[in-house]
């Protein structure tokens, strides 16, 4: 046990890299969020289809807000359809002023911050990658087949069913599972879907749409994406929050780490 | 307890804050200038090559949405309507060799191409249409355009309420692209008055906004400062990246 030893454990790269993303991963909520508002509806089809309609918010009426997916209707006002307009007023639009950038509705805007975070999400996300195998910094971070058998003894010690965690390095198996997916699965194709939607795009490397599922399909494989990467930021917040908060922002920062009681356990 | 209250002001005033920061931040100068890195990638690393997708008859929309203001009504353009276009007359102009001013006729004698492609529409729809028409690269050739040109310039009957006029603008990789047409038929039918009769740009491989209606005036130019707002388009001029392959 090295409980309480201070170790070096993300390099400067990694830093930078974490919280220039952190920064243009809600800049690119924000802004695609409003770009959203714009056309706020998701059609699995490569033409804009309303007969393969997924998600649909709208106001069907003043003051009323609904929220279709799948064809179930949910009663969404204040929230979205009809919401926030970001002037102080509230006005038909999917998604509130509160949370789109800029708060009022301006596509054009929305799209130039949008494009703008889109190439530091890559950029980061490149500097990233090539540095940690570059330093072998990766190989701790992904999942291998030897940990698939650790992946339920590690869920079941979070769900306080078994005392111990399964024996593992700098990473748990459920972490190098989450860390895995986001960085070889989510980000590379919310990147793509991204492309997909660009025609310029999809006339050079046209078998990208097509992989989507055609244009409007790539919208909505953007917005799931999305959705997912979402899901992950807040189970990442909450595991840093619920697990040394201060031990892990300061090593976000400096690099420098405390061991806890289970860290490195197995190395 | 502490953590709770923690995590739930923190994703939230992460959502919020981002959003009121980003907004503040909207209104400067100086942010729009770091911003506007991204178009300038995106020209440099997407830029216009390769042709987009032809799709079948079948797969053609069977609404198109209009998105553009409304079919010009100043006299003249509604004359021309009266008249089937007789007196219409595209003029070519700018750093050419030969100034044109092409009738229907002959641009309706001139080489014809079609094309069902995909539009996409900057607000995010797409809808899939027949163009036919003349390419706009065989009009260029026809027009010799002279060294030093950078730019091709679409003068419109279209205003906007306020009376302002829609131009747009391509430059050559744009313009000599083979799928970049100028339509005369929508669907097999003469372009309809709404649509821009009689002839309106299509570029499949940019958005919408760049395929402008109710084309009267083709102009080459060496850059597209002196132009009305300077950013080459109604669009662009209001903020829209004058590139607009994504």
């Amino acid at each position: 046990m090295q409980t309480g030893k201070t170790v070096y454990r993300h390099s400067a790269v990694a830093r930078l890299t974490h919280w220039l993303f952190v920064i243009a991963f809600l800049a690119l909520v924000s802004s695609g969020l409003q770009i959203f508002n714009a056309a706020p509806y998701l059609d699995a089809s490569d033409k804009t289809d309303p007969a393969r309609r997924v998600l649909q918010i709208y106001a069907p009426a003043e003051n009323v807000g609904s929220t279709i997916v799948f064809g179930h209707a949910f009663n969404t006002t204040g929230w979205l359809g009809w919401t926030d307009d970001g002037m102080g007023g509230k006005t038909g639009r999917a998604f509130p002023g509160w949370i789109t950038i800029p708060s009022y509705q301006d596509l054009a805007d929305g799209r130039t911050w949008h494009l703008f975070f889109a190439w530091i999400m890559v950029f980061c996300g490149i500097a990233y990658l090539i540095w940690g195998f570059a330093r072998h910094d990766l190989r701790e971070l992904v999942l291998r087949p030897a940990d698939f058998r650790k992946l339920l003894p590690m869920q079941l010690y979070y769900l306080r069913l078994r005392k111990e965690p399964p024996p593992h390095g700098k990473y748990n198996p459920l972490q190098k599972l989450a860390y895995t997916l986001v960085l070889f699965v989510f980000a590379p194709l919310i990147v793509l879907s991204g492309l997909a939607l660009s025609p310029s795009f999809d006339a050079t490397f046209p078998w990208v749409t097509v992989i989507f599922g055609g244009r409007q399909f790539a919208r909505l494989w953007h917005f799931v994406l999305m959705l997912a990467l979402c899901g992950f930021f807040v189970m990442h917040v909450i595991l840093v929050a619920t697990n040394g908060l201060r031990n892990h922002i300061t090593s976000m920062i400096t690099g420098r780490y405390k061991l806890g009681a289970h860290d490195g356990v197995g190395v | 307890m502490k953590r709770k209250l923690f995590i739930a002001s923190s994703l939230s005033a992460a959502l919020a804050g981002c959003g009121a920061i980003g907004t503040k931040l909207n209104e400067s100068d100086r942010m729009h200038a770091i911003l506007g890195a991204g178009e300038k990638l995106d020209l440099a690393l997407i830029g216009t090559h390769g042709l987009v997708r032809e799709y079948a008859a079948s797969d053609i929309s069977r609404e198109f949405p209009i998105n553009s203001f409304d079919t010009p009504t100043d006299a003249a353009y509604a004359h021309m309507i009266g008249s089937a276009f007789a007196s219409f007359r595209l003029r070519v102009s700018g750093m050419v060799d030969r100034p044109l001013a092409l009738s229907l006729a002959q641009l309706n004698a001139m080489r014809q191409t079609v094309q069902v492609t995909r539009h996409d529409c900057v607000e995010g729809w797409s809808a899939i249409a027949q163009w036919g028409g003349v390419a706009l690269r065989d009009i260029i050739a026809l027009a010799a355009p002279r060294k030093g040109a950078g730019f091709v310039v679409f003068h419109t009957f279209d205003r906007d309420a306020d009376g302002v006029p829609y131009y747009e603008s391509l430059d050559f990789s744009q313009a000599l692209h083979p799928q970049t047409l100028l339509a005369l038929r929508q669907n097999g039918a003469p372009i309809a008055p709404d649509r821009g009769a009689p002839v309106r740009l299509k570029i499949p491989t940019q958005l919408g906004y760049k395929s402008a209606k109710w084309v009267r005036h083709i102009e080459v130019v060496p850059s597209l400062s002196h132009l009305f707002g300077g950013k080459g388009g109604y669009w662009e001029d209001q903020g829209y990246q004058w590139y607009a392959g994504i």
